[in-house]
């Protein structure tokens, strides 16, 4: 077989692994995505099948639910009914119950073993001081050349090895028909999804460590097909025993009667809020501050806007910059933005106007902490000074383990990074991802589109004063899994870093002339634009606002101190705690034995695209918020977009909190009690295991065997005229089909015709059922 | 319990609080008592001397540590409360170690050390490969107890004295061949108990415990050779197994520091990174510095505990440009040189060691080796001002080595009624050849020249790796 057939056969069995995405720069992705074309059900059953995994919650999770009302009696017993099942919803919670999940032998231990041992002193990045010999060759060739010293194995590798590794795979594939290479290949990539899945993150997602030292899924076939003919282990593995139909039909209703209870009660508070008189203030708002459509976003506003004339917009925490960012101190590349859209832009900082001297001094500091750590990694791994080291510094790390353990926020800010942030001396600039070197800005056009998209998107016309672009992140200490913290629309990286590019963008003058002569939007002249992050673990906003000028220090101020005072009550809510609930969340932030440094998107359910006058009177704070305006919207285009990108992540952040949570040991991280990084960018649990490649247990449950989020599918509402929207999936069938499929919940409110909702019904094509 | 916000139990800070005091209060004996350490002996079942209250101080340090850590880390992990039993029964057996004058309750505090440390492994008893771990760590900690106990009781049963201090006035009275039998089933106990090569393996298969039972294992559990040993130093001089100390030690502590140079996951690196520090202790023991094994078992807690409970900061993104290695021209090179030796220089006039022709000599190599090694990584960095390099480099070194020097002769004055403790062997032949292959490791790792061996580094690959029925033996999966 050649390279290309090759290819093809492995590109079709690739969809069912999803990506493992470094920690990083975590991306809540749907780790079923190759299996979005199916209905959920049929796709949770194919890949039940292949990964002998349930993927419906578990009946102790059901029973929970049950108990805590969660379940609505009416609901469940009406879907039993429709299903023909006659008994009391108790009867099935036992019958559920009575099938608990076992433990058994691994039958290609060996395999599995000796394929995770080699890939993964191949794929460290970093790690080990003496890096895998011939890692610049390849993955196979590397392998190949090594493996011979491998005592595990040689004495069974009979004759030599293949010098390429399609010639490997067509050898080992010789006796096998031409319809099964898929499915072998499904199947020895569904053995360990996450390390797969990390391979075909390091192929697709350009990362810079593959262009180094290269690796595919066709090496790693190739290695590890080659090695199960050495061992005699199955080319082509049994399946595990099937699973129970009528078992998952049943959870299923279950899950269908949860969520439908769910959205129940929320489309009543939904309705109840629109109706209510709208208490919106008229005057023009002294700021107004658009947030990340994360659900973390709403209680802020909520309190900001409780607080004092203040108008908050939710919008996608990327504020629609499909941008890449480069970090100005070691020049690496990640992304800045919703990981499933192609990215059009690259931002880089540069020094703002001067501040070349600060620029300096943060540039040195950063070269002397990354001297000090170069330092200490030398003195510890070096013969025979590590003893001595250990001798002369062992009195140290006694005494800052006691800084550590007793005053969490002193000894933060004695560790070795930078204790400020470089937003006030560098100014972010943006430019096509395409050219090379030159970095030379965009043009005067596009500038003006992204700032109108950015507008329309939160249908968004009159302009107070200030208005501040506020991104997001969280600080957590000794959190292998902080960056699932930060902002999910920025494939897990901090907001700010667009919302400066954003703010610097609608501060420029050329900018708003064009968007007033061309478009008709007329930002006053007393309008400026700042950027600010707020950090979710703490409750805290900071804003970046050195360029301020003196005309507006007096709203800043005012906007400073009642942020401050949202803080209060923000955390007390957000922990709880009636008493001292800002020092606590100081303390969970910096703490190295917080295991839970905040509850991140835990709790989500829904996600309301529509303007915050259905919200505003209400706690949502279950719910992504969009701010959308069907009014300014005329073809359903700022729709569609909205649609296309924030609802996609949506989508794949609630099937990641999903099935993370319903078979946490498969999709999730497991416990972070045994955790194990590998690489610098992993984590596998206790003595080595599959890569883990989702969210870890103390992230998802209260406790081992309670949820503390609740596995149930997105519900979306969408305020827009019917048509809008008819003619949205007419036109993306990939869309239509994740809502055909059911991987969503819509549910649509049209104005046009006294705001009745209705239900979007997955399965009769585009037929809404009123509610 | 507020979902919103957990905290940990009232029981699980009792005890935390409990274990804080207990430190406290061992640091207060030790105060009051320094510099002559108590003479205490009850019955001949319990004693109390100067290594017993440091240990004392040691081991509930560390257990507060890790219990403070846990009881937060922990909540919600199915074994909460079993976490805390089995850590107070290990910290109880440790001090028993220290306390048990009587031979057969020595014997069971060592074996009872082995076994809670083994129930954390394995605490977590849903999980196979946990419950494998717990069962291949126990087989290593059982087998260790029984060379033990057939040292201890060979010795005893000769000499019919049932006591540790009873013992120790014996030694002088015992055939040369029951002195090397006992001494030898003793030092096989010794080096499993600090996973020394060919027993290392145990270590770096019981990562299936929870990060702060490791911190308490790495920084309380494997050290408990260097209690051993001290405990029995005359033992080793009198049947000539000093040698034997440092080969094994010398040996493991070179192949373990290259094997930790592959490694590409944290817990794994930080085993064998104890491994090698282990190994160094028992260099230390067979130097005749056993008061010095003392000291090291204690600072190489403080930073093996320390890295254990951080190991969740390993993540980051970092280029994979090669790192370019900077050579010194002569006269840095010189400079270096001669900070090396003045830090030796130091070191040896305020610990003593290293004034002799003894064993010393080698220790304040190393010495030398690591202030020069970390001269020479200051002086070339063009980031750090000349200033800070000529000044506050050194002055670094020196509070170092002063803090070292500062516990080591505290402890030695306070250590100094256990026989023999400070005792270095004459400087020797074996003594200058690992001298010497240290200073050739030292120069092969630095120059990067290992790196033209691949068969080499798939040695260490293998000889590195857990237990196979540790790793990916079982799956799970719903009927």
């Amino acid at each position: 077989m050649n390279h290309q057939e090759l290819q093809d056969k492995i590109n079709q069995a690739a969809h069912v692994i999803g990506k493992t995405w470094p920690l990083y720069s975590f991306v809540t992705a749907n780790p079923l995505s190759g299996y979005e074309g199916l209905p959920f059900l049929e796709a949770i059953e194919q890949a039940g099948n292949l990964l002998d995994a349930c993927l419906l919650p578990e009946a102790h999770v059901f029973r929970k639910a049950w108990e805590e009302n969660r379940i609505d009696a009416d609901e469940i017993k009406k879907l039993l009914q429709e299903a023909g099942k006659k008994e009391s919803p108790e009867h099935y919670l036992a019958e559920l119950e009575a099938h608990p999940t076992v433990e058994h032998l691994n039958e290609n231990h060996e395999l599995d073993r000796l394929t995770v041992k080699w890939l993964s002193l191949f794929l460290d990045e970093g790690m080990a001081a003496w890096p895998m010999p011939f890692k610049e060759m390849g993955f196979y060739t590397a392998w190949r050349k090594l493996i011979i010293y491998d005592e595990d194995i040689k004495k069974r590798l009979n004759g030599s090895i293949p010098k390429s590794p399609e010639e490997a795979l067509s050898r080992v594939l010789a006796n096998f028909d031409e319809k099964e290479h898929v499915k072998i290949f499904e199947r020895h990539l569904a053995a360990l999804p996450g390390w797969a899945g990390f391979i075909k993150y390091r192929v697709e997602n350009g990362s810079i460590w593959n262009h180094e030292y290269p690796v595919s899924l066709l090496e790693f076939l190739a290695v590890r097909l080659w090695m199960a003919r050495c061992l005699m282990a199955p080319i082509m593995p049994k399946l595990p025993e099937k699973k129970d139909p009528s078992l998952i039909e049943l959870k299923y209703l279950w899950l269908e009667a949860w969520e439908q209870t769910w959205q129940n009660r929320f489309l009543k508070k939904i309705k109840e809020n629109s109706t209510q008189s709208n208490k919106r203030k008229t005057s023009r708002p002294h700021a107004q501050l658009v947030f990340c459509l994360d659900s973390r976003s709403e209680i802020l506003r909520r309190l900001l806007e409780k607080c004092g004339n203040y108008e908050t917009f939710g919008s996608a925490g990327s504020f629609g910059l499909p941008m890449n960012y480069r970090n100005p101190e070691n020049g690496l590349v990640n992304k800045s933005s919703p990981a499933m859209v192609p990215s059009q832009y690259a931002v880089h900082e540069e020094p703002a106007p001067n501040q070349e001297k600060n620029v300096h001094r943060y540039e040195k500091e950063g070269k002397r902490i990354g001297a000090y750590k170069y330092f200490l990694k030398r003195m510890k791994n070096i013969l025979p000074s590590a003893f001595g080291y250990v001798e002369g510094s062992g009195f140290y790390y006694g005494a800052f383990m006691l800084l550590r353990i007793f005053k969490p926020n002193t000894a933060n800010r004695l560790m070795l990074r930078h204790h400020e942030g470089y937003e006030s001396i560098y100014e972010p600039h943006i430019c096509a991802i395409d050219q090379k070197d030159s970095l030379e800005e965009i043009l005067l056009d596009e500038k003006v589109s992204l700032v109108k998209g950015a507008f329309d998107s939160c249908g968004w016309r009159t302009f107070a004063a200030l208005v501040v672009f506020t991104g997001h992140a969280s600080h957590s200490a000794n959190n292998p899994y902080a960056s699932s913290l930060d902002c999910g629309a920025c494939a897990g990286n901090p907001g700010k870093r667009n919302a400066r590019t954003l703010a610097r963008l609608a501060n420029s003058k050329e900018v708003r002339k064009v968007l007033c002569e061309k478009h008709g939007i007329d930002i006053p002249e007393d309008t400026i634009f700042i950027a600010a992050e707020h950090i979710t673990s703490s409750d805290d906003v900071q804003l970046f606002d050195t360029q301020v000028p003196e005309s507006h220090q007096k709203i800043l101020q005012q906007l400073k101190k009642d942020l401050s005072e949202v803080k209060k009550s923000m955390t007390k809510e957000r922990l709880n705690e009636p008493q001292n609930a800002v020092a606590m969340a100081k303390i969970k932030s910096n703490s190295w034995s917080e295991a839970r440094p905040e509850w991140g998107l835990s709790g989500h359910a829904g996600y309301v695209i529509g303007p915050r006058s259905l919200t505003i009177n209400g706690e949502f704070s279950d719910c992504f918020l969009s701010s959308y305006d069907w009014r300014i919207d005329k073809d359903g285009s700022i729709l569609k977009g909205i649609m296309q990108g924030p609802l996609l992540v949506c989508q794949w952040i609630s099937n990641h909190y999903y099935f993370s949570t319903v078979n946490n040991e498969v999709f999730g991280g497991g416990s972070k009690i045994t955790h194990n990084i590998t690489g610098k960018y992993g984590v596998m649990q206790g003595n080595g295991s599959d890569l883990k490649m989702g969210l870890p247990l103390q992230s998802l449950m209260k406790t081992d065997d309670e949820v503390f989020h609740h596995p149930i599918r997105l519900s979306t509402l969408i305020q827009a005229p019917k048509s809008f929207i008819t003619q949205i999936l007419v036109s993306d069938e990939k869309l239509k089909s994740l809502l055909d499929n059911g991987w969503i919940h819509l549910f649509i409110m049209d104005p046009e015709k006294n705001n009745i909702i209705e239900r979007y019904n997955h399965y009769s094509n585009l037929c809404l059922i009123q509610i | 319990m507020n979902s919103k916000n957990p905290s940990p139990t009232t029981l699980f800070r009792m005890v935390s609080g409990f274990l804080w005091l207990l430190f406290f209060l061992s640091i207060v004996f030790i105060a009051v008592y320094y510099p002559e350490a108590p003479q205490w002996d009850w019955k001949g079942i319990f004693r109390i001397n100067g290594l017993t209250l440091i240990i004392w101080a040691t081991v509930t340090f560390f257990s507060a540590v890790v219990s403070t850590f846990a009881s937060k880390y922990l909540i919600g992990f199915r074994y909460y409360n079993r976490f805390i039993a089995l850590s107070l029964g290990f910290t109880a057996s440790v001090s028993l170690l220290v306390f048990a004058d009587y031979i057969l309750l020595f014997l069971l505090s060592w074996f009872g050390m082995g076994f809670f440390m083994a129930r954390l492994i394995g605490i977590d008893a849903r999980w196979g490969e946990a419950r494998e771990a717990a069962k291949y760590c126990q087989k290593h900690f059982s087998i260790g107890s029984l060379f033990l106990a057939a040292g201890m009781l060979l010795l005893s049963f000769y000499t019919n004295q049932f006591t540790l201090t009873g013992l120790e006035q014996h030694f002088n009275d015992l055939p040369f061949s029951i002195l090397l039998t006992s001494a030898l089933c003793i030092i096989v106990a010794a080096t499993i108990q600090s996973a020394m090569f060919p027993f290392h393996r145990w270590l770096l298969s019981a990562m299936t415990s929870p990060t702060p039972a490791s911190a308490l294992m790495h920084a309380g559990f494997v050290n408990g050779a260097g209690i051993l040993l001290m405990l029995l130093a005359p033992l080793f001089f009198k049947s000539n197994t000093m040698t034997l100390l440092i080969i094994i030690g010398g040996v493991t502590a070179i192949v373990a520091q290259f094997a930790k140079l592959i490694q590409v996951n944290i817990k794994q690196k930080l085993g064998c990174s104890t491994t090698a520090q282990m190994a160094f202790m028992i260099m230390q023991c067979g130097l005749g510095f056993f008061n010095a094994a003392v000291v090291h078992l204690i600072l190489h807690g403080f930073y093996k505990a320390y890295l254990f409970l951080s190991s969740g900061e390993e993540i980051s993104h970092i280029s994979p440009k090669k790192h370019q290695r900077k050579n010194l021209n002569y006269l840095q090179a010189i400079v270096v040189s001669i900070l090396g030796i003045l830090g030796a220089l130091f070191f040896a006039w305020i610990t003593g060691k290293g004034l002799k022709l003894d064993g010393g000599i080698f220790l304040t190599l190393i010495v030398a080796i690591t202030v020069g090694q970390a001269m020479d990584n200051i002086i070339k960095r063009q980031e750090l001002s000349n200033m800070k390099k000529a000044i506050v480099g050194p002055i670094i070194f020196f509070i170092s080595i002063g803090l070292y020097a500062l516990m080591y002769n505290g402890s030695t004055i306070f250590m100094k009624d256990l026989p023999m403790i400070d005792h270095p062997e004459p400087l020797s032949v074996l003594q200058i050849v690992f001298g010497i292959i240290f200073l050739i490791g030292f120069f092969i790792m630095k120059l990067e020249i290992y790196e033209n061996f691949p068969w080499l580094y798939v040695r260490l690959v293998n000889d590195s790796q857990p237990y196979k029925k540790t790793v990916l033996r079982y799956k799970k999966s719903s009927k």
